[in-house]
């Protein structure tokens, strides 16, 4: 029995994951992964099924807790963006060698573009690195099929299999069809059966360096098994072989039917792109391989691609791009560029209490102070003057840190603020400040604690107190561990209290010149962008009084809240009502007291 | 079919996107869509890709969209790469809309007058997947078009 529905690629990894068996999911949310824990966290809330589905503290934890659940027996999954699998890298690794004792999947999205990333790294080569198969679906039927695959090869070979997704796939939508789940009857047991006869074996989940070598050369013949059965199809009949693997092969095949090159072309598609075996392809005149974003596939089999120029180095590989490439092959005239507009960049929410608290931080330390920012919606502060450094994850905290320590080894004087949001600070943030506080590093750490994980969709931090089934949990006080490292100057304030934001802040400043030591402020405000968030938050409806206003713009430089406009005929900024949710916070930033409180909701829009 | 339907943060896109995709659903046509999330939230421009009945991925090529819906009109330069027929709505039919119809179903209003002035999808298929309250609304924004006497060739384009 199956039935028709209409799911992202995010989504149908997720059903895939779950009707082969996986009972143990978990990850770091991180664009364009995060909807795959989710969309299983639903269907668990749908069948009632026992596992354990839901977010890690980093991308490494999540990876060794769900291949340590393979390890006794429960079908695993871990999901995160590919720059969380650098995180997650020793592990990762690792986990080859040792192999999973029930399937165990690795899903990583990767961002060509990029979207939303630091790198437009491969995940593919990281798949060759560690000696793991991985799986390159080309659609989000295949998403969901390929989940499967990717399981089913894992348990027969004992071996880890990554199945890489990359943005055009992990956020595009289909109607698909799918099985129906049942997963009363065949799953329920699992855990109880499983675990009943589990033994120890310490040869293999403790192996010292010579088992190692052993376990090294039984993972070589497993991929060569792998390699032997892994064919490429064909389509088309032309004597021009194109290879490819991903979504770029969907667009593609698009290419040669809009173009009728069905009889020029043949198109080779890879559902495996490691491990390959070698291929006869003598009977094709050239053969080209065209792959997002590394080449993987044009190594292995010594093929025209990068090597020779036809495919760019850098860049998603769109539909206008895989366009030109077939131009450059020869086979279409040269297409025109399109020019594409640029569009407003994007800004923190109207409201976001990163804003305002940033602001006082501006404020107080001046635009003298270095801010090494870090990954999260306040990476956007950047925009209005508050952010100078963004890296990786918790690298606001290290960069901080090292900064600091340079500009003091100078003998000039130089703030050094590092700005980290909660999830990230718990993600990896702590050992630099332990660094920070064990070198006596005079730095300021900003914890802007929204307890949620805003950029990547509002995903639960360990701050919480309920699962999202109910059941309760233990919150993570952050200001406990800032405290334990031993920091001795830890204030938490809400930043749209301004006023005392201010001096806590100035305090801080003090602090720091005078005992040179590190200091922690927690900037508390909840996100907005949630329902709670913004039900609860306070209302202060605004107005500019008309009058005042200078049309200075200092409020749209150095405050940047969308809501705040330019009114190009009056020269006078305005307000968006549409877009403002009364926070009230801009009362604080005109310089000339323009911006007011109104009692009576009377205000200038547009 | 390719449709592109662009917006603001906030508008609607995957509303109304989402909408179009059940209804050619209903239809019985295979939907492939992109849906451009992240960033987009924060003010920047929401965009949604979709192909109905035909294709292999959900990427469109610039220049081959069938029609740009905009829910913004300022994004008209960057919606005409994908292609040169755009729909968007009028100053009147925005203000009607949110005269009309309380602000949750703004975009039901607008979705009628958008199946009235390019009638591309039956309205029937569309009330199917509707509740009450948006069925209202959508019947609304259909009959202002209707009582306009405003047909699909008059529409600028």
């Amino acid at each position: 029995m199956s039935e028709r529905i209409y799911l992202s690629g995010n989504e149908a990894i997720a059903y895939g994951l779950i009707a082969s068996g996986v009972r143990f999911l978990t990850g770091y949310p991180g664009t364009p992964s995060s909807e795959i824990l989710p969309t299983a966290q639903k269907l668990k809330l749908r069948y009632k099924f026992k596992g354990f589905i839901d977010w890690a503290v980093n991308e490494k934890v999540a990876l060794e807790m769900a291949f340590s659940a393979s390890l006794c027996k429960i079908k695993s999954a871990v999901t995160m963006k590919q720059v969380g699998l650098n995180v997650a890298m020793d592990a990762f690794v690792n986990s080859a060698y040792i192999g999973p004792k029930a399937g165990f999947v690795v899903v990583v999205a990767d961002d060509p573009g990029p979207y939303s990333s630091q790198t437009e790294q491969d995940s593919r080569i990281a798949a060759y690195f560690a000696k793991v198969p991985v799986f390159d679906p080309s659609s989000v039927e295949e998403a969901y099929h390929f989940a499967k695959k990717a399981l089913e090869l894992s348990e027969e070979f004992e071996i880890p299999v990554l199945l890489r997704t990359t943005t055009a796939l992990s956020h595009g939508k289909a109607d698909i069809s799918i099985d129906n789940l049942k997963i009363e009857d065949q799953f329920q047991p699992n855990f109880k059966e499983e675990l009943k006869n589990w033994e120890k074996e310490v040869s293999k989940l403790a192996a010292t360096p010579k088992q190692r070598y052993l376990l090294h050369k039984a993972l070589n013949e497993k991929l060569k098994a792998i390699s032997e059965r892994n064919k490429i199809r064909y389509f088309y009949e032309g004597d021009i072989l194109i290879l490819s693997s991903g979504m770029v092969f969907s667009y593609l095949r698009e290419l040669i039917e809009e173009y009728n090159l069905q009889q020029k072309v043949t198109l080779g598609k890879v559902d495996i792109p490691y491990p390959l075996k070698k291929e006869n392809f003598s009977k094709f005149k050239r053969i080209i391989t065209v792959e997002e974003t590394a080449p993987v596939i044009e190594l292995f089999l010594n093929t025209e691609g990068r090597r020779n120029g036809i495919v760019p180095s850098e860049g998603e590989l769109s539909p206008e791009v895989c366009e030109n490439i077939l131009a450059k092959i020869g086979l279409i005239s040269e297409k025109k560029t399109v020019i594409i507009p640029p569009l407003k960049r994007p800004s923190l929410c109207p409201g976001c209490g990163h804003r305002i608290g940033l602001f006082a931080v501006k404020k107080v330390f001046g635009k003298k102070a270095i801010y090494t920012g870090d990954i999260g919606c306040y990476t956007l502060a950047l925009n209005f003057g508050v952010t100078d450094t963004v890296f990786c994850m918790g690298a606001g905290v290290s960069f901080a840190t090292g900064m600091k320590k340079v500009f003091d080894l100078s003998g000039k004087e130089r703030m050094v603020i590092g700005i980290v949001g909660d999830s990230t600070f718990l993600h990896s943030g702590i050992p630099p400040l332990i660094d920070a506080y064990h070198y006596r590093v005079p730095i300021l750490l900003i914890i802007l604690d929204n307890e949620t994980v805003g950029m990547t969709g509002n995903q639960k931090t360990p701050a919480h107190t309920k699962s999202y089934e109910g059941e309760p949990l233990n919150s993570v006080k952050i200001e406990n561990i800032v405290k334990g490292i031993g920091i001795e100057f830890v204030k938490v304030v809400d930043s749209y209290e301004y006023k005392k934001t201010l001096a806590v802040l100035k305090g801080a400043k003090s602090y720091l010149l005078e005992n040179k030591k590190p200091a922690v402020v927690i900037l508390k405000h909840p996100c907005i962008y949630t329902k709670e968030g913004l039900e609860k938050n306070p209302k202060k409806p605004v107005k500019i009084v008309e009058e005042k206003c200078t049309g200075c713009k200092y409020c749209i430089v150095e405050f940047e809240c969308p809501a705040l406009i330019w009114d190009k005929d009056k020269e006078k900024v305005l307000i968006d009502k549409t877009l403002c949710i009364n926070c009230g916070c801009c009362i604080y930033v005109c310089p000339k007291k323009a911006i007011i409180e109104v009692k009576d909701g009377a205000c200038n829009t547009w | 079919m390719e449709l592109v339907i662009l917006g603001k943060g906030g508008q609607g896109v995957l509303f109304f996107s989402k909408i179009l995709a059940q209804i050619a659903i209903e239809e019985g046509e295979s939907v492939k869509a992109t849906e451009i999330k992240g960033m987009a939230k924060k003010g920047g421009v929401v965009e949604v890709q979709m192909k109905i009945g035909e294709g292999y991925s959900p990427k469109i090529k610039r220049g081959s969209a069938d029609l740009v819906i905009l829910l913004s009109p300022d994004l008209e330069a960057y919606g005409k790469t994908f292609g040169e027929k755009i729909f968007t709505f009028s100053k009147e039919e925005i203000e009607k809309a949110f005269k009309e119809v309380p602000l949750r179903y703004v975009n039901t209003y607008l979705m009628g007058i958008f199946l009235a002035k390019t009638g591309i999808f039956d309205i029937n298929k569309a009330l199917k997947i509707l509740d009450e309250e948006n069925q209202k609304s959508l019947l609304k924004g259909y009959a202002y078009v209707q009582s306009q006497n405003g047909d699909f060739t008059k529409r600028r384009d």
